[in-house]
């Protein structure tokens, strides 16, 4: 079986569907019923975290290799990574509002830079649009999204340690998920979910590989 | 190597020189700008807005400053120049051109902010050294991305590719900047400075890995 992953996948997000909206969860103060967006909220960031990581890694390797393929998947990458970080928002917009009281909270450094992130991806996207000679478009927009790369992952690991405000779990004091209510029955479908979403974001991003070599082999470009 | 830059930074002060009016332009650009907010907020602000305000002008004063700092030579100049000089030579020339001219206009900037509103910073002399370190980082990260977009026609592109990336540095810059107004503990001064002065360096290796593969043709 060739494509077994993709099976898994399905299985694993009808699980997660299912035990997500009907399976047991513990008793919470102010969470409530709303600790089963852990299944759907936090697996969107992970996505995106793994797809802006394949993109950057892509990119890396169209500037050490120059094949227009590497560049195919790193543009892919980004563009999927854009629709989970867009999901991420969506769905932690409506945590927020429910257990936080506004759709959203400054002190939040969590919060400004998903809102980082998705201005980069947009910003690299536009860059994209703005040159006509593609080894260039493809060359630039490596250089940008590798740099981007590493200053994201400076805001979101180092900052929040420094200024210290965020109101998600495990930051600024709070106790995290796991030291009292990640307990087993969510740790059986919230690991599930996050390989299920992951590997749905995995399954889009071929589809859009794919898109664009047939593209480019009607219109006659070279693949390699 | 070292001449070679020295030779290149010399070179761009004295294009600047020549050209008054584009010196002259932001110069212009820092005080309009200044004046303006000076009338919107109706000359009383408190500290933190004092420093945001500046930190504002100063990052858009960037912009405007750096944007046309590949523009010059990206045409005939180009082959020329890649003829005499090897990318790291340029980066570097670019980048501690851009430093100087962005602490000098953020200086500018800060003089007219005292000057219109009666607020001052406590500590100066860390305030200076943020600025100095703050310059860097800007020049870092917008002379590398001033390579990038002087190739396309899209001029507002430098501010869109910029701002979400300068964040993590603007963001540590404006709170050591808080801190040299008022620290309770040295501690919290000595973390700032040396966040930002890891975030200088990072930015600088990234500039001059990655610069190689936009000076091409």
């Amino acid at each position: 079986m060739k494509n077994w992953w993709k099976y898994v996948c399905v299985i694993l997000l009808l699980y997660t569907i299912v035990m997500g909206f009907a399976g047991p969860i513990p008793p919470l103060n102010i969470l409530e019923q709303s600790i089963r967006n852990l299944y759907f909220h936090v697996p969107m960031w992970f996505s995106m975290m793994a797809l802006m990581l394949a993109s950057t890694i892509f990119s890396i390797r169209y500037l050490s290799r120059q094949k227009i393929e590497d560049d195919i998947k790193a543009s892919a990458c980004a563009q999927v990574g854009f629709v989970f970080g867009i999901l991420g928002i969506i769905t932690g917009s409506l945590w927020a509002r429910v257990t936080w009281g506004a759709w959203w909270v400054f002190q939040e450094i969590k919060l400004n830079g998903a809102a980082a992130a998705l201005l980069v991806y947009a910003a690299y996207f536009i860059l994209r649009g703005s040159f006509d000679d593609e080894e260039k478009k493809a060359r630039f927009s490596a250089v940008y999204s590798i740099f981007a790369f590493v200053m994201f992952m400076v805001l979101i690991n180092v900052i929040p340690r420094i200024s210290n405000s965020s109101l998600h779990p495990g930051n600024g004091g709070n106790p995290g998920f796991n030291s009292y209510d990640l307990d087993s029955n969510l740790r059986m479908v919230f690991y599930p979910a996050v390989m299920g979403w992951i590997l749905l974001s995995a399954w889009i991003t071929s589809l859009i590989i794919r898109m664009q070599k047939i593209f480019r082999k009607i219109h006659q470009l070279d693949i390699e | 190597m070292l001449s070679n830059i020295f030779r290149l930074v010399k070179k761009e002060v004295q294009l600047e020189w020549r050209q008054k009016t584009a010196l002259g332009t932001i110069f212009i650009y820092v005080i309009g700008t200044s004046f303006l907010i000076y009338l919107v907020f109706q000359g009383n602000i408190t500290i933190p807005t004092w420093i945001a305000l500046f930190w504002i002008i100063a990052l858009f004063t960037t912009v405007n400053a750096v944007s046309k700092s590949f523009v010059k030579d990206a045409n005939e100049q180009f082959y020329y120049l890649r003829s005499i000089a090897t990318p790291l030579e340029i980066i570097f020339s670019k980048i501690i051109y851009n430093a100087l001219l962005i602490t000098i206009l953020s200086l500018v900037i800060y003089l007219v902010m005292i000057l219109f509103f009666n607020e001052n910073i406590n500590d100066k002399i860390l305030f200076l050294v943020t600025i100095i370190l703050g310059s860097i980082g800007f020049s870092n990260l917008f002379t590398l991305l001033s390579a990038i977009t002087a190739r396309t026609q899209n001029f507002v592109l430098l501010a869109i590719l910029g701002f979400p990336i300068i964040l993590p540095l603007l963001l540590l810059i404006v709170k050591l900047s808080g801190l040299s107004d008022f620290a309770i503990q040295q501690k919290d001064i000595y973390l700032s400075l040396g966040a930002i002065g890891l975030l200088d360096v990072i930015t600088l290796i990234l500039s001059v890995i990655l610069f190689p593969y936009i000076w091409r043709d």
